[in-house]
């Protein structure tokens, strides 16, 4: 089926981007995302500095109590069998501070570093959400939600590995062996190439081999993840269609699929990891029996104090368990760059517009004029607006109508700002948009669509989205207007009612009356109306309708309409489109006239 | 293999103890040495290949375990019922469903093997211990399990912080997919940076939550942690006096002193995975309660065996939505064979539920919906479903090109099939506006297409499904021009010489196509008849055409 080739719904519209409008945190796209990642930790640096130092410290005394016990003990045992005398009390306080030092740093580091990542993830999560707030919804069109969830979300928490799985075992690892090797360079020279030999191919060639054979799987995996998630939603959201079209099984057919393979990779990641786990064990012990195999000689011919033996066998044993997590984080490592890659792909996504660093003042009563505009949404796809000359005075009241496709929400798209126009310009009180910032300019139009969503919080929250300085008062007289008071006091906790998930307790023509109020709060001298009273019954718009009129005096009005019906009061003239043409303006009694004669 | 690779360790341990003590205490010659450490060479793979194994076999059962619970939740999930789906957000289940099954997947693949391993591990090695030094075998057995003890304590506390974590993850889901979704609107009203604050806030009080928990988690690590250093401690310095003293043999005391670690690392590996199995429990909670759902399918068994257009009687039908009130009160209509009937009225009035019904989504909470005669919830909800086309209001647009949405309603018609039902429903001229045509990959909510053109997409699914006796469209041409609509209504004209056809509407013009209309309102029905006669009648109808017209 093809939907598995699915190519980007909408290929990249050649835009001028100065390469200061790609800045990812502190670094430049052009960077790779390791580097940028370690832009991102570095904002946390002295959390992250302190936990390696921690994770050090207790790796350090972990190591030191076995090795100075096993010098302890062997020293003590050579002592005893020769009668002589022995300083035992350094190295048995030595043994205890190791073994508090142990216990109390390994708290510290795990309480700082996990405090790091979180504070790391949480700033990520900000940042990206805040990167995606400008290319809604031009350049966020060909991404499924279900997987722009998972990349927001799971990607994210993927990213929590870098530090914790990746960076810190790293460090600790090397700083281990270095102090390590300079004992063994002290004690027996000799033996350090085998040690440094065993550390180098347990520690950094099995990891690299494993990242190599891992690499595929991880990659697809998260890819995998993702799709998974949006199949999964797409069979909760989609649930109704399945059912009436008997397509729950085949559907539920491909998530079982889509979840054997995810699952079948993910088995091999796992096997592989243990296999790396496994080897480490079997290096420690090959390295070990190297050392041996060149310290016992060393003992016997008086080169190393036998204790020392002891000593540096129980101190190689514990360095491999240092090493130990290594593989495992260079596996996590091509994951958790698979997830960065994608996260920063997303947010170096090119916004549409470049915004202006300042606004240019608006009027408080604007006239908007289109000057030979043409849209369209992808390079191959046709015009949706084609050549565009619209004026509209300050207070003018306009409608325009059309077929469905003939472009009226496209004039709303570039009105407000939201895709960007091929040629010709936009003028809105006198500026070109480019000189307006897309915020500025959307806070004087209040706007009402097709698509209304409703957030999963209060009733009053879901009002003040548009005006957070709202009284109580503005509130509810928005409500009054937008005919709403019936629905408020049918709702069992009033305005504090939490509104379902995209307003599902709420039905379509109460979300348009609440999208209506949150319009009426706005409060904005311009007023665009997207098939305002779709999905409402006559007597509803009837009622709608003088609250409509009352707002829309002393503000210019913008009506998008397929059906003048009922609205024709509203406006005062009408320009009708056609495949992206406005082919006719008129008033609005000769349109209804020629209707009618039609 | 957990007790096999305890036994390998033993002899490692012996082996190593056995070179270390020869070395040193005699000076032996590296020949002398060769057949220990040859044994010790060879014991290394067999550990390896023992570990290997032992985690391969849990992932594997694990794995299957995840997927035969994700099947098991995703069932329990859509045997819900359309309408309490939709009242769980589905932030919130996607978040269960994926999130829940790996921790769940986490706790067998990775906790329950180390937990048998703390359990087996300690019991074997002390059994050898106590052979080579009593005195130390005595320390690690009165220290072993006041490891477990300590960590019960603390983890009692933990354990109720991480099922609040869970919950705040839940919301965190949730609240995220939904500012994704509501974006655009978002942007419109100049809220999203607002927006942006508040999952701030969410992110830092996930991340307080998260904190607490680890604290707390980490404070068992260091109980643990504690103990098993001082006590690998103790063991290192008794037995270097007793060295000194001439007590004990030198390889026991190595070989203790290198067991002694050993003996607390399944504990301590285990304390690490605490939160793993802390995670599954939360998970394995609100798995629970979603099963506890009672599911509304009721036992259906009648095959529907209907070739014609049925005859449906609506007979005093009553139905209430959970926690509101009734949407239908004493329903009654006959919806005729080769006919068009037109269900109009205001927003709520009940339209859409009886269409719910009709689509065996729910069961009326009283009355009877009758098909030819049988009792709807009698039938096979399955096979009454296969015989009805169902325009809704807004198509749910799934992942997959356009044509996967339209092979939705007959996954076995070709491309003929497609053509003619794009032709007919005004699809085509769509089609051919988009990039790739049929190929054209649709997005989520379909976006790039408007709701017009989602309209003409559930028409063709509709139409697409040739089998169909019955139609049910909700506001088909609500999102339609003048040119359009007309279109559409001489297509139902059409499809409607073989078929039964109920038609909602909010619209009266809406039903002009239809040869009976009933009217609703607030659950009830207010009129019905030809449209001739309600509009010359004083009732309910006629003011709404009066007001319509106006």
């Amino acid at each position: 089926m093809s939907a598995s080739q699915a190519a980007p719904a909408e290929p990249a519209i050649p835009q001028a981007h100065p390469a200061g409008a790609r800045n990812g945190p502190g670094g430049a796209a052009a960077r790779s995302p390791v580097r940028r990642l370690l832009a991102v930790l570095d904002l946390h640096r002295a959390w992250m500095a302190g936990g390696a130092a921690l994770a050090f410290l207790a790796a350090f005394a972990a190591i030191g109590l076995m090795a100075v016990s096993g010098w302890f003990i062997a020293a003590m045992a050579l002592a005893g069998a020769a009668g002589a005398a022995i300083n035992y009390y350094t190295p048995a306080a030595a043994i205890r501070a190791c073994a508090i030092a142990r216990s109390g740093g390994r708290y510290g580091e795990r309480v700082v570093t996990h405090e790091a990542t979180l504070r790391a993830l949480a700033g990520l999560r900000a940042w990206l959400f805040r990167r995606l707030i400008p290319l809604a919804p031009a350049r966020l069109a060909a991404l499924r939600s279900g997987e722009l969830f998972a990349r927001l979300r799971a990607d994210i928490d993927a990213l929590e590995h870098f530090y914790l799985a990746v960076l810190v075992p790293a460090a600790v690892a090397v700083l281990s062996v270095l102090m390590a090797l300079v004992l063994c360079v002290i004690v027996l020279p000799a033996a350090a190439p085998v040690l440094l030999l065993g550390v180098m191919i347990g520690g950094v060639l099995l990891p690299l081999w494993i990242r190599r054979r891992a690499q595929r799987d991880a990659t697809r995996s998260v890819a995998e993840a993702g799709m998974l998630r949006g199949l999964l939603l797409d069979a909760l959201r989609g649930h109704d269609d399945l059912l009436a079209w008997g397509g729950v099984a085949a559907h539920t057919a491909r998530i079982d699929a889509l979840a054997e393979r995810l699952g079948g990779r993910r088995s091999r990641i796992e096997r592989l990891r243990a296999v790396g786990g496994g080897l480490a064990g079997v290096l420690a012990q090959l390295t070990l029996l190297a050392i041996l195999v060149i310290a016992v000689p060393a003992v016997r011919g008086g080169v190393l104090p036998p204790a020392e033996l002891a000593m540096l066998s129980l101190l190689t044993l514990a360095l491999f368990e240092v090493l130990g997590p290594l593989p495992e984080a260079l596996a996590q490592w091509h994951a958790t760059l698979g997830a960065g890659a994608r996260v920063f792909e997303l947010a170096d996504t090119p916004p549409p517009f470049v915004e202006p660093r300042t606004s240019v003042p608006l009027p408080a009563a604007p006239a908007i004029v289109f000057e030979d505009v043409r849209l369209r949404y992808a390079e191959d796809a046709h015009w949706a607006l084609d050549g565009i000359d619209l004026t509209l005075a300050a207070g003018a009241r306009l409608a325009v109508v059309g077929a469905s496709g003939a472009g009226k929400s496209s004039l709303l798209a570039a009105l407000l700002k939201l895709y960007p126009v091929q040629t010709g310009r936009v003028l809105f009180g006198g500026e070109p948009l480019e000189a307006v910032q897309g915020d500025v300019l959307r806070r004087h139009i209040a706007v009402i669509t097709q698509h209304t969503t409703l957030f999963n919080l209060s009733l009053r929250d879901n009002l003040l989205l548009a005006a957070p300085e709202a009284g109580t008062d503005r509130i509810e007289r928005a409500v009054r207007l937008a005919q709403l008071e019936a629905f408020v006091a049918s709702l069992p906790q009033g305005y504090a009612t939490v509104l379902g998930e995209a307003g599902v307790l709420v039905s379509g023509g109460e979300a348009r009356r609440i999208a209506i109020a949150r319009a009426l709060l706005q409060e904005a001298p311009v007023l665009v109306l997207d098939e305002p009273t779709e999905g409402l019954d006559a007597r509803t718009v009837g009622e709608l309708y003088a609250a409509l009129s009352a707002v829309a005096r002393g503000r210019t009005m913008l009506l998008i309409t397929h059906r003048l019906s009922g609205l024709a009061r509203l406006v005062d003239e009408v320009a009708v489109m056609d495949a992206g043409r406005l082919v006719a303006r008129l008033p609005v009694d000769e349109y209804l006239a020629r209707e009618r004669g039609a | 293999m957990t007790a096999a690779q305890a036994l390998a360790l033993v002899a490692q341990a012996w082996l190593l103890s056995g070179i270390l003590a020869e070395a040193l205490l005699r000076r032996a010659p590296l020949a002398r040495l060769w057949p220990q450490a040859l044994a010790l060479l060879l014991l290394a793979p067999a550990r390896f290949a023992l570990s290997v194994g032992a985690r391969d076999t849990a992932e594997r059962a694990a794995q299957r375990l995840a997927d035969s619970l994700r099947g098991r939740l995703l069932r329990s999930a859509q045997a819900l019922g359309p309408y309490r789906l939709r009242a769980e957000a589905s932030g919130d289940l996607i978040t269960q469903l994926v999130d829940g099954i790996d921790a769940v997947q986490a706790y067998f693949a990775r906790y329950l093997p180390q937990a048998l391993g703390a359990v087996l591990i300690p019991v074997l090695l002390l059994l050898f211990v106590f052979p080579a030094d009593w005195l130390s075998g005595l320390i690690l057995l009165l220290t072993a399990p006041l490891i477990p003890l300590f960590m019960s304590f603390v983890g009692h506390a933990a354990e109720h912080a991480s099922e609040r974590r869970y919950a705040q993850l839940r919301r965190l889901g949730a609240a995220f997919i939904e500012a994704l979704g509501g974006l655009v609107t978002l942007r419109l009203l100049g809220a999203a940076d607002r927006f942006a604050q508040h999952l701030d806030e969410q992110s830092e009080a996930y991340r307080t939550l998260t904190m607490q928990v680890l604290r707390i988690a980490f404070l068992s690590a260091l109980v643990l942690e504690f103990f098993a250093m001082v006590s690998i401690a103790m063991v290192a310095v008794l037995i270097g006096f007793r060295l000194l003293w001439g007590e004990l043999h030198l390889r026991a005391g190595l070989f203790v002193l290198l067991l002694a670690p050993e003996l607390y690392l399944p504990l301590r590996a285990l304390g690490a995975l605490r939160h793993t199995r802390m995670d599954a429990l939360a998970a394995a909670q609100r798995f629970a309660a979603l099963d506890e759902l009672p599911p509304v399918a009721r036992p259906r068994a009648a095959p529907v065996a209907m070739a014609e257009a049925p005859q449906i009687a609506i007979d005093r039908v009553c139905y209430a939505h959970r926690g509101r009130t009734a949407a239908l009160r004493d329903c009654s209509m006959v919806l005729h064979a080769r006919r068009v009937t037109a269900l109009v009225g205001a927003t709520g009035a009940g339209k859409s539920t009886l269409l719910s019904l009709l689509l065996c989504f729910a069961a009326p909470d009283s009355g009877c919906i009758r098909v030819d005669g049988m009792d709807l919830t009698t039938l096979d909800a399955d096979q009454w479903r296969a015989r009805v086309a169902w325009v809704p209001q807004r198509a749910h647009v799934f992942e997959g090109s356009v044509r996967d949405n339209l092979l939705l309603a007959a996954p076995q018609a070709d491309v003929a099939a497609l053509e003619r039902a794009a032709e007919r429903s005004g699809l085509a001229p769509v089609l051919a506006r988009l990039p790739r045509g049929w190929d054209t990959p649709l997005g989520e909510h379909g976006l790039g297409l408007s709701g017009g053109e989602l309209q003409r997409l559930a028409l063709a699914r509709a139409l697409l499904r040739e089998r169909a006796t019955v139609w049910l469209l909700d506001e088909p041409t609500a999102h339609l021009d003048a040119a359009s609509t007309r279109a559409v209504e001489s297509l139902i004209r059409g499809v409607a010489a073989s078929r039964t056809v109920l038609l909602v509407a909010h619209r009266l013009s809406a039903a002009r196509a239809a040869d009976w209309v009933v009217v609703m309102s607030g659950g009830r029905i207010l009129e019905q008849g030809p449209p001739s006669e309600l509009a010359s009648a004083h009732g309910a109808y006629a003011a709404l055409l009066q007001a319509e017209q106006s």
